[in-house]
This record gives C-alpha cells, sequence and structure tokens, in this order.
C-alpha cells in the first residue's frame, strides 16, 4: 500500500482547502477508529487531513437557552464529565460515558465516531434522540444536517466528498425535560448489542414529548415518529411503552453477530425500551415539579 | 525529522507518514514495553501515557504527538526503582505470562492519578479495556488496590 500523506489543518478553512486539494484524502481527529482502520489496512486514501489542532473544533459551549454546541474535535471524556449539558440533552453525555474505555474516550472525538456512522455505537443513537443537527464544512460554505438524516447506511453518512464535520448542535432542551442512553452489552466497553436513547418532556403531568432510539438494530440507527407519539399525551404507562417497542421492533433490522443473534436482539427490544422509557420519564417527570 | 519527547527525553526522528507511535517507540527507540497484540486498540497491551493521560500507541499517529509528553512503562519509575504501581503488581504476584502487564500498569498509573482511592468497580473499569488472555485480573485488581493503599476498603 503506498504511503499516506499526513497533513495538519490549522483552521476549518485550511481543513477544507486540503480536503479539496487532494483528491481522496479524509480527515483524522483523535484517531481511534481511523488509526485502527489504517491498522487494518482498510483506509484507501491518498492523505489524511489531521484536524486535531484547530482551536474552534475543540470548544464545548451552553448558550443562555440551554442549547449545547459540541465541536467536532470535543472528546469522549469532555463530554461525559461536562455540566454544560441539560434535560434531555444528558442523553448525548450519557452516551459518550459508556463509549469504549478511558484511554479511547481520553482521544475519540464525537466528530470522527458520527462520522464513521457505526450503528452499534453509541453517539449517533443519542444525537438523534436530542433531535441535534449536525453542521459540517464545505467548498460551499456550512450547511446543518438533521441527526435523523445523517446516517444513510452502514458506515455511510450525508457528508459529500469534500465536506467535514465542524460541530453538534443539541437545541435548547424544554423544561421538564430528561434524556436517557442505555446501552446493553455483555462485557464493559464492547459495542452495544442494542443501545437505546430516550427523551422525554413532561407538561402537567404528562408526556408532551418523545423520542426514542435503537442502537445496534439496523445499518443505522432505528426510530418512527409514530412510537414516538404512543408516548406523548399519557404517563408512559406500560401499555404505551408496548405500542412504541413493538413498532419500533418492527422496524428493527438486526445483525447476527459475535455479540448475538438477530433474535436475541430483537428479544431485548420491548425490555430495554421499557427500562429506558420509564428511567427518562421518572427523571422528567421530577425535573418537571 | 520530528521531535518527539518519550521518558522526559527529547528524540529526533524520521516517522514515514502514518506510522503509529506504538511502532515507533518499539521499532526506533528500542522501548519494547508497550507490545503490540491487537493493534486495534481493543487489547490494551500498548497503553502509554500521552501529557498523563492513558492512550491507545497503537491509535495515536507519531506524527501528531506534536510538543505531547509521551511517557511508556519504562518510564514511570526512576533510578532504578519501580513505582508504587509497579511495585504492587510484584508484591502481589499479579503477573501470569506477562504480555498484558505493561498495559495493565499503565492504565492502573492513569486510574490513580486521577481517581486515588478507587471503589472495585471503578477500579475494574479502569482495567476494562486490557485483556488478559491468562484470565488473570484477580490479582491486578488486588494489586491496584494495594496501590492506592486501599487493601482494607474491599467494598
Amino acid at each position: 500500500m503506498p504511503e499516506i500523506e499526513l497533513l495538519r489543518a490549522k483552521s476549518v478553512d485550511d481543513a477544507v482547502a486540503l480536503l479539496a486539494r487532494h483528491d481522496g484524502s479524509r480527515c483524522i481527529a483523535g484517531g481511534q477508529t481511523m488509526v485502527a482502520m489504517l491498522n487494518a489496512g482498510l483506509v484507501d486514501a491518498s492523505a489524511l487531513i489531521a484536524i486535531s489542532g484547530i482551536d474552534e473544533l475543540a470548544t464545548l459551549t451552553r448558550t443562555s437557552d440551554g442549547a449545547t454546541r459540541i465541536g467536532a474535535g470535543v472528546s469522549h471524556r469532555v463530554v461525559a464529565s461536562s455540566d454544560k449539558f441539560i434535560g434531555a440533552n444528558n442523553v448525548v453525555r450519557q452516551a459518550a460515558q459508556v463509549i469504549a474505555h478511558p484511554a479511547i474516550r481520553n482521544f475519540g472525538t464525537i466528530g470522527g465516531a458520527l462520522a464513521h456512522a457505526d450503528p452499534a455505537s453509541d453517539y449517533p443513537t443519542a444525537v438523534i434522540a436530542a433531535n441535534a443537527k449536525i453542521e459540517v464544512a464545505g467548498r460551499s460554505g456550512r450547511r446543518s444536517i438533521a441527526a435523523q438524516d445523517f446516517f444513510l447506511d452502514y458506515l455511510t453518512t450525508a457528508l459529500k466528498p469534500g465536506e467535514m464535520i465542524t460541530a453538534v448542535e443539541l437545541p435548547a432542551a424544554a423544561s421538564g425535560s430528561a434524556g436517557h442512553y442505555l446501552k446493553f452489552s455483555r462485557v464493559d466497553g464492547d459495542y452495544a448489542i442494542v443501545s437505546v436513547g430516550v427523551t422525554i418532556t413532561v407538561a402537567a403531568g404528562r408526556c408532551s414529548a418523545a423520542r426514542v432510539v435503537l442502537g445496534g438494530c439496523g445499518p443505522t440507527p432505528v426510530f418512527d415518529p409514530d412510537a414516538d407519539r404512543d408516548l406523548v399525551g399519557g404517563t408512559c404507562e406500560p401499555a404505551q411503552i408496548r405500542a412504541a417497542a413493538q413498532r419500533l421492533a418492527g422496524r428493527a433490522d438486526p445483525i447476527d453477530d459475535v455479540r448475538g443473534s438477530a433474535g436475541y436482539r430483537r428479544a431485548l427490544i420491548p425490555k430495554l425500551v421499557e427500562r429506558a422509557v420509564r428511567t427518562a420519564w421518572l427523571q422528567a417527570s421530577g425535573a418537571s415539579r | 525529522m520530528t521531535a518527539l519527547t518519550v521518558n522526559g527525553q527529547a528524540h529526533r526522528i524520521r516517522i514515514a507518514g502514518t506510522e503509529t507511535l506504538l511502532d515507533v517507540l518499539r521499532e526506533q527507540l528500542g522501548l519494547t514495553g508497550a507490545k503490540r497484540g491487537c493493534n486495534q486498540g481493543v487489547c490494551g497491551s500498548c497503553t502509554v501515557l500521552i501529557n498523563g493521560m492513558a492512550a491507545r500507541a497503537c491509535l495515536c499517529l507519531a506524527g501528531l504527538m506534536g510538543d505531547a509528553a509521551v511517557t511508556t512503562v519504562e518510564g514511570l519509575g526512576g533510578d532504578g526503582k519501580l513505582s508504587p504501581v509497579q511495585q504492587a503488581f510484584v508484591d502481589t504476584g499479579a503477573i501470569q505470562c506477562g504480555f498484558c502487564m505493561p498495559g495493565m500498569v499503565v492504565a492502573a498509573t492513569a486510574l490513580l492519578a486521577e481517581n486515588p482511592q478507587p471503589s472495585d468497580d471503578q477500579i475494574r473499569e479502569g482495567l476494562s479495556g486490557n485483556l488478559c488472555r491468562c484470565s488473570g485480573y484477580v490479582k491486578a485488581i488486588e494489586a491496584v488496590r494495594k496501590a492506592a493503599g486501599a487493601a482494607g476498603a474491599t467494598r
């Protein structure tokens, strides 16, 4: 395999220019996925553009209205321990806490994890549950893509050639909202067998908004607006949760792999959805009082 | 030539485009403490410290280290003395074939720097990214507990 050139970008504009100039180049941030793939001989790139030195990408900020902006280069470690996530947006913080192992969380970044788009990884599920927008930069400037439209297929995103992720924007969380990320795996730090990301908003004792997303259950995270609607209007009682879980299970298309069979994954869905929704509901109910 | 600081010593070396930190440590600097197990970031046997934080040397590009301080297992002690974590692993006999031990010792060092009095669960989580194919985890956990001076605090 020919040697891959390593180039350093000083700014987002610089990185976009380098991506345009080097046909077949890719970005590298923390390297926790990219270098593993390089070591496995799976990266076909002419050059890697290092974006780890770009200050803008390393910032994590919360605006006064409660929205949170996570620079693409922010590590899982920083997200996991940040106090800048409130209400429903905690689903993203909780996901960061269970990504792989401490050494990986020290260097892996949210932009890298989302661009990789592994459906069994934690961030894709969580950012959809949080109704996030993913900001990307390319030669024609910046644009935002709703997280739910970002994942197109296994390891495939809506990023166009020459584009890079610059930030993840979480909308201001409603008062009385809570988020919960539940990951089921046999071994600590492994990929999820099945994971569930939930956000719930409670108003006047009733669920006024909900979002439930499954990870590890198909080529992209699984969600269904009808399942979300099943939960709205009540107190997240068992029948409502069962209805939502059944809809999601119907959309799930899990695979057999070393971690579990497709049938096992399907069997897990109702129980895990129930646990995750109940946890988020109780937190949101507490927060809305 | 690129500058790389390892165990407090500044080196100037030639690094190929996407050469990993692990390969440079082992093959250019002769520091073979960090092991090449899976080369995928899964096994943890290549764990080193970068600016005090645990890192997978196999997942870091040597050319991106900049002025970061890299510490390998060889740099934990000093003046021919073992570090407290190394000594605790020796005293506990937390060693079977030994291949995973440098990674475990470095990961435990990072854990204790951040959390000097970890619970057993926190120790297990801290070492969860370090696989021992001999399955010798019990003694390793005991060693970390001992290094933390928390031998009596069995929670």
